[in-house]
């Protein structure tokens, strides 16, 4: 008999996900890519924001100042990310719910919930931790003037826009969970993604021609850049100028929602997937 | 002690019914074979015992534990699955050693386990680069780690050529032996499983239709049994059906297995060649009392739906 101490199951899952999810040449080529977009848009998007932005009513110049920074260097390095966790959950768990290693790690003495962790660490953690990692080093480095006093500020917009895509790769877990392998997730994760964009237009059409804030306000619950973009220097202030409270209150809100969601994948993971 | 205890197992998928109201139990130190055809409910049986699929009635206990999402259990069971599915860009022993650090044994395990599967040439392979057998051995390998007092292993050799098929039941023989670990091992290629297991389990349409060592199967099913050896054995076994005292035959490629009623024996073994001469069939040869694993699977079976 062979002596058996104490285990590491859950480093160990989390430690061989992340060997498959970030395998050569994909946290290198990512890597690469979010440094590179940080870096050149900062460059640019900062001098902007310290330059062309105007004062709003409910924000301070230096606060508004570091939102434009923020914004204009996340858009590109953003989608990348989204990418990266998209293929995480659709071809890192969709695969291995399909090939059955989720079953060679049901063999492993780990609860179920410790499995998911462990997968959902290495497909959206670490890629999280990376994202921001660069980003905010980025901007401490090109504008540490701006983005020291306004930490706040810089995270609060973080949270803001990361809210909506964590929404649907907690969407796409589900899916991935229900239907055990990850095209059709990807697939529909991604026209979610673009789709916001589109929503977001029509709703502010809507809300300019109805002179009524409620459709960018139901939006903003699942998107709260939407309010943020408000409180910051949205166009529709005549109707709609959010306090910086019901800013928290729809970025808390979009993170009940994206908690709820993960909370049923847990639900389903733990207690209803058949193998 | 009861290594397995299942009470009334059913499962269903919408309306197919793979396994119902079983009933099962598995002691320590046995070779146990499910046998069956495919579709008859073995793998959602394991399925269940593993913990994998919830039942929809009646209950699994595995070392007296319910072995749904429950860790306890699994340091006590290796599981080897039909196909075996491990993440395919990691080296063969850098995976075993991830292994031992899980279940916290000593990592030079990992080159034992290798080396009793045969393995320890692949060490630096990566998993997606073995061949099918290879990757079966590992799987063993990979299921033996902790040293489990269990291994379940489901349709292992399915897919591999006679000699890895060969290779793996000796090394579950020699596993059983030398390292006293209880197997239940699924197949629906029977004559392997003769080799290695000292009881059965007949499991057809979701039931277990009979149960126990092999000895006491053969004597139940199989004594009296006489063998009829053709060239034409589905057109003799109608013939031989049209006797009065046969209670039963089954043909298969080789020839029939024939139960006669009891005394009827030296009857059976006058009227047969009248039978094939009419039918101008060529009997190669008739023998008493030596059935197949396989040919005790028929009777059992047909023996439980006379019922």
């Amino acid at each position: 008999m062979t002596d058996m101490g104490k285990g590491k199951p859950f480093l160990e899952v989390l430690a061989s996900a992340i060997h498959e999810d970030y395998r050569f040449p994909f946290l290198e080529l990512f890597a690469f890519l979010y440094a590179a977009g940080t870096f050149v848009f900062a460059s640019f998007g900062v001098n902007i924001a310290a330059i062309g932005t105007a004062p709003q009513a409910m924000a301070t110049a230096n606060e508004t100042i570091a939102y434009n920074a923020v914004n204009s260097i996340l858009s590109m390095p953003l989608f990348i990310f989204i990418i990266l966790i998209f293929k995480n959950i659709a071809y890192g768990l969709g695969s291995d719910l399909e090939k059955g290693i989720v079953q060679t790690y049901f063999s492993y003495p780990l609860k179920r919930y410790g499995i998911l962790t462990a997968k959902l660490l290495s497909a959206l953690g670490v890629a999280l931790l990376l994202f921001l990692g660069i980003q905010i080093s980025a901007l401490y480095v090109l504008a540490p003037d701006i983005i020291v006093p306004q930490l706040s500020t810089v995270l609060l917009t973080y949270a803001a826009n990361l809210s909506y895509p964590l929404l649907i790769a907690g969407i796409m877990l589900l899916i991935t969970l229900q239907l055990r392998r990850g095209g059709i997730s990807l697939v529909i994760g991604l026209v979610l993604y673009f789709a916001m964009s589109i929503v977001s237009a029509i709703a502010t059409v809507f809300a300019i021609f109805s002179e009524s804030p409620l459709s960018l306000q139901i939006l903003s619950a699942i998107s709260p850049s939407v309010v943020l973009q408000q409180y910051y220097g949205g166009s529709l202030g005549s109707f709609w100028a959010p306090a910086f409270s019901e800013v928290l209150l729809y970025t808390g809100v979009s993170y009940v929602i994206v908690a709820l969601v993960f909370t049923l994948g847990y639900i389903y993971f733990s207690r209803r997937l058949n193998l | 002690m009861s290594l397995i205890v299942a009470e009334g197992l059913s499962k269903t998928y919408g309306r197919v019914v793979a396994v119902d109201n079983l009933n099962l139990s598995l002691d320590e130190d046995s070779v146990t074979g499910l046998i069956g055809p495919n579709g008859a409910g073995k793998t959602t049986t394991i399925k269940m015992i593993l913990g994998l699929l919830k039942p929809d009635k009646g209950m699994v206990k595995v070392f007296g534990q319910d072995p749904w999402d429950n860790p306890a259990i699994r340091s006590m069971i290796g599981v080897v699955y039909e196909k075996a599915f491990f993440p395919a860009h990691q080296k063969t022993l850098e995976y075993l050693q991830r292994v031992c650090r899980i279940f916290g044994v000593s990592e030079s395990r990992a080159m034992e386990v290798l080396e009793m599967v045969n393995l320890q040439d692949a060490s630096d392979r990566e998993i997606r680069a073995l061949s099918a057998g290879m990757l079966q051995k590992f799987a063993i390998a990979h299921a033996l780690v902790h040293s489990p007092k269990l291994v379940v292993a489901d349709e292992m050799t399915a897919n591999l050529d006679p000699q890895a098929r060969s290779e793996l039941l000796d090394i579950v023989l020699q596993l059983h032996k030398e390292e006293n670990v209880a197997f239940l091992l699924s197949s629906h290629i029977l004559p392997e499983l003769s080799r290695v297991c000292d009881s059965v389990a007949i499991i057809n349409r979701g039931k277990v239709w009979a149960f126990g060592n092999l000895s006491e199967l053969y004597e139940k099913y199989a004594i009296g049994i006489i063998r009829v050896t053709t060239d034409s054995a589905s057109e003799l076994e109608s013939e031989i059906k049209k006797l009065k005292y046969v209670e039963d035959a089954e043909s298969d490629i080789r020839g029939i297995s024939v139960r006669v009623a009891d005394g009827k024996e030296d009857k059976f073994y006058e009227d047969v060649p009248k039978l094939a001469k009419k039918i101008k069939a060529k009997i190669l040869g008739i023998e008493t009392g030596s059935a197949s694993l396989e040919e005790l699977y028929r009777l059992a079976v047909s023996a439980k739906e006379r019922k």
